[in-house]
């Protein structure tokens, strides 16, 4: 069934958040107690599978937290399979970096859970102290304050609160950062210098133009200068 | 002529009132960014616009015929290309 009335055209932008993120792990005992027993994320799905396919696929265990807003965090766990990698080197369960890699790479990657404000991230703050995976580092960003740790696996788990909506202007901004970025990585050495230097040039040419398109908005911002 | 640009969002507000507090620097506006020009260069103390890390290592959107020379705990400094 349509949620639209025939012929009312549908947006562009349909998707709907994240159905889940799937990682591997070697250690189900401790990621169940991490994600079930100590912050309390349902197990809401599960398929034990036989292995199949042309590749000599294992048998697995595939299996889904809930994370809140209908996403689901997934994992697999692969029988009679063991981690890849030197295991003494920068990492988590899916890969082994090389020996030195810098911390920032590694934790580049990783997944953010938001929470609706300080009285939910303290208490998740108070779980993860409580139990094997204390938080590593609470941090106040610009508009966003974060608790971090890494999961049995390795994976770095964020849980945030927004300090503030987002506003129209910064969306504006992020465009013109990602439009300077594509056009100084598609050239030699890129830089930041390049990058404001070029973002410079995006913001005379469009940013007049976008402000003009605000309704109310011109008013209200002479006022902060 | 050293020129930069500062979106204007809550953070930055101590960027902009420190530069606003400079005669030798001009504020005005082009869309929701405030564009700082200046002859001399562009020098903000960090400990007087009271950002915190985050916020003030990301306070610059844009530079024009411009280069930052100094941007660390102290001082944003932003010289003639």
């Amino acid at each position: 069934m349509s949620r639209n009335s025939p012929g009312q055209a549908r947006p562009v932008h349909r998707v709907r958040g994240v159905d889940h993120a799937a990682f591997p792990t070697f250690d189900p005992n401790a990621t169940v107690r991490f994600y079930r027993d100590v912050l309390k994320f349902p197990i809401v799905h599960s398929i034990c599978a036989a292995g199949w396919g042309p590749e000599r696929h294992p048998d697995f265990i595939h299996f889904f937290f809930d994370i809140g807003g209908g996403d689901r965090l997934a994992f697999f766990y692969y029988f009679g399979w063991s981690p890849q990698g030197d295991q003494t080197a920068p990492g988590d369960a899916w890969a082994r970096l090389p020996h030195g890699t810098p911390e920032f790479f590694k934790n580049s990657r990783h997944i953010a859970l938001n929470v609706q404000d300080e009285e939910d991230l303290l208490e998740y703050r108070r779980r993860l102290d409580e139990s094997e995976w204390p938080v590593e580092m609470q941090v106040m960003h610009e508009t966003i304050e974060s608790i971090y740790t890494h999961d049995p696996n390795g994976y770095m788990l964020e849980i945030t609160r927004q300090l503030r909506p987002v506003t129209p202007q910064e969306d504006l901004d992020a465009q013109l950062t990602i439009a300077a970025l594509c056009d100084v990585t598609a050239g030699p050495a890129p830089s930041m210098d390049k990058l404001l230097t070029r973002k410079a040039e995006l913001i005379v040419e469009h940013a007049a133009a976008w402000e003009a398109e605000q309704p109310g908005r011109r008013e209200a911002q002479r006022e902060l200068i | 002529m050293p020129r930069m640009y500062v979106l204007q969002v809550p953070e930055n507000q101590g960027v902009l009132d420190v530069a606003q507090q400079d005669a030798g620097l001009a504020l005005d506006q082009v869309g929701p960014y405030v564009r700082i020009t200046s002859a001399a260069p562009i020098v903000i103390d960090r400990r007087a616009t009271g950002c915190r890390h985050a916020v003030w290592y990301s306070a610059v959107a844009g530079l024009e015929n411009s280069v930052i020379t100094q941007h660390d705990k102290d001082a944003l400094r932003v010289e003639a290309r």
